[in-house]
């Protein structure tokens, strides 16, 4: 029977190339659009902060230098993973991400919870030569990062694309990425306050790369870093999964 | 046109259709493919009833074991919390020298230190706590802070001049910097530091002077009148022959002239006081390592 | 090419250079600029050319009803240009993961730039070419018609390798949308569109203009894959630019759709371009070199309508046990396992068509890359289907499994293939008696065999064993190894792998002198007219046994 059909199908090029593109529609379809539709995909948080534009700017380094290919930004809910990098990733923490950077491949260890793990200098001295400090590491050196100084000038438009694509950007936070990214970096010459309102408390306001005279790339690098895993508490605060026994005890403590 | 034939070798008969002298043998399907594809089938069909797995509009069906990946991994962490807690729960309460006194407690000290460290502090200190440039060694027998385990733990939950509000300071000033101390002196200092350094074989009588005087004058206060440090600053110990910064001409007057402020995270968030209890012991085992490993 | 065809090339030429200036003068950044200059670059060479052929006389009548075999040509020859580039790329990439200072302290030379000029180059460079141009070869020959035009097929072969060129000299820039496999900018996505659509069109016009009632299978799977990869590139890649005249854009999807997106895709590039386009090559050049009917048509149509609808659902498997919800994770397991049956229904297919022609898989070297291919194929696509249930998973994935997973596929099934198919295709278009070399072919089978197998044990043991040291647990319900400690484990894997890798990359590059010396210095053979599309002739064992 299929073959008698398929007789037919298989003399007419317009009928097979319609079969196949209704054959091969459905499993995306039925994958990909409920996504939007069901509401538990993605947990709410409305105080999921966003990037600031040097942490934007970071990300786009990243992006650039290729840093996804070794590093993945996605903790499984595995016990191992939850036990060696902290607990697993949440949907809405990469809610803003255009794209994601889940990764595929862990030449080097996951990312997601990276944030403040370690100290900017240690973050600056690694990525300039990462056997500097880590004498086994595999990892590329990114030296030119500290000798580009950020282009902060772009900032506004990213900002506006990233709006575009639905980032909750407020028009002052776009038509002031340029001198928020320097005063984030370059605590000294810049409106710190007006950054702080219009990003939050919990904004790292530092000097990254070590020279307060000087954005450079090191800088936005850095502080996208330090800001993974960090933009919302959600991972950590759910009550309806018991796995941080870790924080629990450390209230108890008391320290 | 369509003409089919019999294939001498097989035995099977083609379609009858020939593209630029490909042809088709008509063999029916094997049994065995339309076996698998059905057992395949099946075992999807199974899955599918047992485990989450069609969307329907704003929700899905959640499968009748009623499986969920994270309630599943909750549950795990449970049953391993409550298995470990036979040594979690007395290395949490018990002080350190009761734990030091406890072959079993050490023993898994012994076992999780290792990995727990090189994941966590390995990338600072060494994997062997060896340290490097601008990150203090742990494996000697000086501390910043003293030795004593429980001022050891605290640094470790509230780190060093980290983003935590309890951190411990502890600020070299920049006396060149900020204008105090004058290029002269500084150059003074630092051949006065580095004469009292058992690095160097200069003795302290042969020094300068004039360095001695400032160091008295502005350093003492910190790093004691003989250079040993003081560990309720966190000032080092200067006249051994380790430096975090390096012990060169450059180095110190850079350490001098800028000052210094290492950052040593905050880890309560991050580990559980249980696996800080196990560094800290893990860390002072370290040094230990160091003398027996020197005359085995 | 017609004097209209070749005014009309022109003008397009013109067209895109002056897009290139554009881009090279006006563009905001110089990543974006130098872009351009790539394309203008580009269209000034294809000027050089339009300009020295202005002067030859058009096609005859009689040329006109034969086969278009010239962009045929010039596609093998790119193809293989890629391969060694790619290949060269790929065993850098390999020494650096091993020896991390094998590099210079440029931007352009660090991995994470590298790794997809690697990527791309293999799998579009390499593999994008061959298909381009056996499937021009194949669907003239099965449809018994020559292309409709001379212009559209070179547009489609050139466009394409602009396309992967921008892309190439894009990562060394620093420009990516970190999508893998699907890294190129906005601009090199939306001329793809362009390329990928006048492909589509030229290729239904050739099947309309067909004298054989059936279409024939290799056709269906050519078809598929220029359909499908046109749906899931222009998806995947929707994007909004920070300007048009600058090279940054952010995906319109964001967080969890967007990975079940980029993995839809992702799944489905390697099943549509590395699996359906590459099975029409099998199914063309393999009967034809063995000279044997194909072993059932029936399994054929089970198998092609199996891959075409059940792989579109496997790409959850890329993210098991992530943010993604689960339900979508169950159905990208149980669409994997059911794919193994119309996998193997192909590699079976292709497998029992050698019945009765084994002696030559023995003796002839090229047969015997394609009947490993097909083994391959076999197991790669029995290993996918394995990782892609959820515990495997668990273990293999962010290990270098993965790695060993995909070159299983991509070296032994996608090289193999190609190979294998070009040797058999290099003498017949270029009406040579045979390769200049079979001593070599059969040193680069060998070459060939010996580098997979390296590459996939040194991989599959780095991936296992890495997967094993993540997981592994002290008696007391601690970790009991490092991250150091799995990665420091790597380095002598890493290090076989670039050999093996080294060794296949010479392959390649004795294929490429062995392809040059036979169209140099093989005499040519004298029964041309036997391979035309008129005539109705079955082809003559002169040709088939080349
Ligand atoms: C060759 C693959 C590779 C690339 C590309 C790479 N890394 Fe790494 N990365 C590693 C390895 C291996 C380690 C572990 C050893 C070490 O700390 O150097 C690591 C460690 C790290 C760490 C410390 C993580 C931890 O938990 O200890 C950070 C942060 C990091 N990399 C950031 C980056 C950034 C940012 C980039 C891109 C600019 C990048 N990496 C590119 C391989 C890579
Ligand atoms: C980002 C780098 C970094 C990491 C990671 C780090 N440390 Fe430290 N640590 C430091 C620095 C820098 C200091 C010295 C601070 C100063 O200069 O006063 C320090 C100091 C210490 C001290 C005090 C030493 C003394 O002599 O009193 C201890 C103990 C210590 N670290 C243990 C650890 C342990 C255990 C871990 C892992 C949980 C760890 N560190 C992780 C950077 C780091
Ligand atoms: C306010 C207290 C204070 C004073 C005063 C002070 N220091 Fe320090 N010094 C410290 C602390 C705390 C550190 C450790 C800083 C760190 O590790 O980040 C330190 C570090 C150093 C180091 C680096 C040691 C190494 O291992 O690299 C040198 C050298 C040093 N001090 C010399 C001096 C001299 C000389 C003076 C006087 C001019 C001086 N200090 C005055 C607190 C002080
Ligand atoms: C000379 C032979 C080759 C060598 C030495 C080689 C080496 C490599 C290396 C080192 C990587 C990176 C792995 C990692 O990040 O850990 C890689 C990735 C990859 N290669 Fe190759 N490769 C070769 C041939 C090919 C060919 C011929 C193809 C395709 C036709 C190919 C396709 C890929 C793909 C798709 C990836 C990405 C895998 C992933 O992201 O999971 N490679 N290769
Ligand atoms: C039945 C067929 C197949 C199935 C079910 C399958 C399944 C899988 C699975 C489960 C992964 C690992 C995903 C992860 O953990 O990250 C994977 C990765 C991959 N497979 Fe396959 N595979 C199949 C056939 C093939 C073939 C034939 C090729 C190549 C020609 C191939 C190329 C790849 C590539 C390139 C990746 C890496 C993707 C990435 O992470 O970058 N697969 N496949
Ligand atoms: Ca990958
Ligand atoms: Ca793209
Ligand atoms: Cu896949």
């Amino acid at each position: 029977m299929i073959f008698t059909i398929h007789n037919k199908i298989e003399r007419n090029s317009i009928v097979l190339a319609l079969g196949i593109i209704l054959v091969s529609a459905v499993g995306g379809l039925v994958e990909i659009a409920p996504l939007f539709t069901i509401d538990d995909t993605v947990e709410s948080d409305p105080d999921m902060r966003v990037y600031t534009p040097l942490e934007l700017a970071g990300r786009n380094i990243y992006i650039r230098e290729g840093c996804y290919s070794c590093h993945s930004q996605m903790i499984r809910t595995l016990k191992d993973e939850v036990d060696r990098y902290g607990p697993y990733s949440r949907a809405v923490e990469s809610q803003y991400d255009h794209p994601m950077l889940w990764g595929s491949k862990r030449t080097g260890p996951d990312l997601a919870r990276i944030g403040e793990k370690y100290s900017d200098l240690w973050h600056t001295r690694h990525l300039n030569n990462p056997r500097d400090v880590v004498p086994q590491s595999i990892m590329p050196a990114y030296s030119w990062l500290l000798k580009n100084d950020l282009n902060t000038r772009d900032l506004r438009g990213n900002l506006k694309a990233m709006s575009r694509v639905g980032v909750p950007y407020k028009d002052s936070m776009i038509n002031l990425a340029n001198r928020d990214a320097i005063a984030q970096a370059s605590p000294s010459s810049g409106d710190v306050a007006g950054l702080i309102e219009r990003y939050g408390q919990a904004t790292s306001v530092r000097v990254f790369d070590g020279d307060p005279q000087r954005v450079t790339e090191m800088d936005a690098v850095v502080a996208y870093l330090q800001i993974l895993g960090r933009l919302t508490e959600v991972a950590h605060s759910d009550t309806s999964v018991k796995f941080d026994s870790k924080e629990n005890v450390a209230s108890a403590e008391g320290s | 046109m369509s003409v089919s034939e019999r294939d001498k070798y097989t035995g099977h008969m083609t379609t009858g259709h020939e593209w630029n002298g490909i042809k088709e043998l008509n063999t029916p399907v094997p049994l065995v493919l339309l076996v698998f594809l059905s057992a395949a089938f099946l075992f999807a069909l199974g899955y599918w009833i047992l485990m989450p797995a069609w969307p329907l509009g704003d929700t899905y069906t959640k499968g009748t074991l009623g499986f969920d990946q994270r309630q599943h991994l909750a549950k795990q962490i449970e049953k391993n919390d409550s298995e470990q807690s036979r040594w979690i729960d007395p290395l949490v309460q018990l002080d350190f020298d009761a734990i030091q006194g406890n072959s079993q407690l050490m023993a898994i000290v012994d076992e999780s230190g290792p990995a727990l460290f090189e994941d966590n502090c390995a990338m600072c200190h060494g994997s062997d706590g060896d340290g490097g440039r601008y990150f203090p060694k742990l494996n000697d027998t000086s501390w910043l802070w003293g030795s004593d385990p429980n001022v050891i733990l605290q640094t470790l939950a509230v780190g060093i001049n980290s983003t935590h509000p309890d951190t411990r300071i502890a600020i070299m000033p920049g006396f060149g910097a900020a204008g105090v101390l004058s290029a002269e002196v500084i150059e003074n200092l630092v051949a006065y530091v580095q004469s009292i350094s058992s690095s160097h074989n200069t003795s302290i009588e042969q020094a300068n002077m004039a360095g001695k005087e400032a160091y008295s004058m502005y350093c003492a206060g910190c790093h004691a009148n003989d250079g040993t440090g003081n560990s309720v600053v966190g000032a080092p110990n200067l006249t051994d022959d380790y430096w975090v910064y390096g012990g060169d001409t450059t180095a110190l007057t850079a350490t001098l002239t800028h000052g210094r402020k290492g950052h040593m995270p905050a880890w309560d968030k991050r580990l559980s006081l249980s696996e800080r209890r196990i560094l800290t012991l893990y860390v002072l085992s370290l040094n230990q390592s160091v003398v027996t490993g020197d005359k085995p | 090419m017609t004097f209209p065809e070749r005014a009309l090339a022109t003008r397009i030429t013109l067209l895109m250079l002056g897009i290139g200036l554009i881009m090279a003068f006006a563009g905001h950044d110089i990543g974006f600029r130098l872009q351009g200059a790539v394309v203008v670059a580009a269209t000034l060479a294809t000027l050089v050319v339009l300009f020295l052929i202005r002067t030859q006389p058009e096609p005859s009548p009689q040329e006109l009803t034969y086969y278009y075999d010239a962009p045929i040509k010039a596609g093998i020859y790119l193809s293989l240009i890629w391969a060694v580039l790619g290949m060269f790329v790929g065993v850098w990439v390999a020494l650096l993961l091993a020896y991390p200072e094998l590099t210079f302290d440029y931007a352009w030379s660090s991995l994470g730039r590298l790794r997809p000029v690697h990527t791309s180059g293999v799998i579009f460079g390499f593999g994008g070419n061959a298909l381009i141009a056996t499937s021009f070869h194949v669907v003239q020959r099965t449809s018994r018609t020559r292309l409709p035009d001379q212009l559209s097929p070179w547009f489609v072969l050139l466009g394409f390798n602009l396309f992967c060129l921008v892309a190439a000299t894009g990562y060394l820039l620093g420009i990516t949308q970190s999508k893998e496999y699907a890294e190129p900018e906005w601009y090199a996505d939306i001329w793809l569109v362009i390329v990928w659509v006048t492909y589509l069109v030229l290729y239904l016009r050739t099947l309309a203009r067909r004298q054989e009632p059936h279409i024939y299978v290799a056709n269906w799977y050519y078809l598929a894959f220029i359909l499908v990869v046109a749906v899931l590139h222009i998806i995947n890649n929707l994007a909004v630019p920070v300007s048009l005249l600058g090279s940054k854009s952010y995906s319109l999807f964001a967080g969890v759709q967007d990975a079940m997106t980029q993995w839809w895709y992702g799944h489905n590039a390697v099943a549509f371009f590395l699996t359906a386009g590459f099975l029409g090559m099998l199914y063309y050049y393999l009967p034809k070199r063995a000279e044997r009917p194909i072993y059932s048509y029936r399994m054929s149509i089970i198998s092609f309508w199996g891959i075409t609808f059940m792989y579109m659902w496997a790409g959850s498997h890329h993210l098991h046990y992530t943010a993604l919800p689960q339900w979508v994770q169950t159905l990208g397991v149980t669409f994997s396992v059911m794919l193994i049956v119309p996998s193997w229904g192909s590699a079976g297919n292709a497998l029992l068509t050698l019945n009765g022609a084994w002696h030559k898989v023995r003796d002839d070297a090229t047969l015997r890359f394609m009947m490993v291919a097909a083994v391959f194929y076999g197991i790669s696509t029995f290993e996918g289907s394995f990782m892609a249930i959820r515990p495997v998973n668990s273990l293999s994935h962010y290990t270098d499994w993965t790695i060993g997973h995909v070159h299983a596929g991509v070296l032994g099934w996608v090289s193999f293939i190609v190979f294998g198919t070009f040797y058999s295709l290099v003498p017949w278009i270029w009406h040579r008696q045979r390769m200049y070399s079979l001593f070599l072919i059969e040193v680069h089978f060998w070459l060939a065999i010996s580098g997979t197998i390296i590459y996939l044990i040194a991989m599959w043991n780095a991936g296992i064993t890495q997967g094993i040291m993540w997981r592994t647990y002290n008696e007391s319900g601690t970790l009991t190894y490092s991250f150091l400690e799995s990665f420091v484990a790597m380095h002598p894997y890493y290090v076989a792998r670039a050999f093996g890798g080294f060794l296949f990359l010479i392959g390649a590059v004795l294929a490429f002198y062995n392809i040059v010396m036979t169209v140099r210095h093989m005499p040519i053979e004298r029964e041309v007219n036997k391979d035309i599309p008129v005539g109705l002739m079955p082809v003559q064992s002169g040709e088939a046994t080349a």
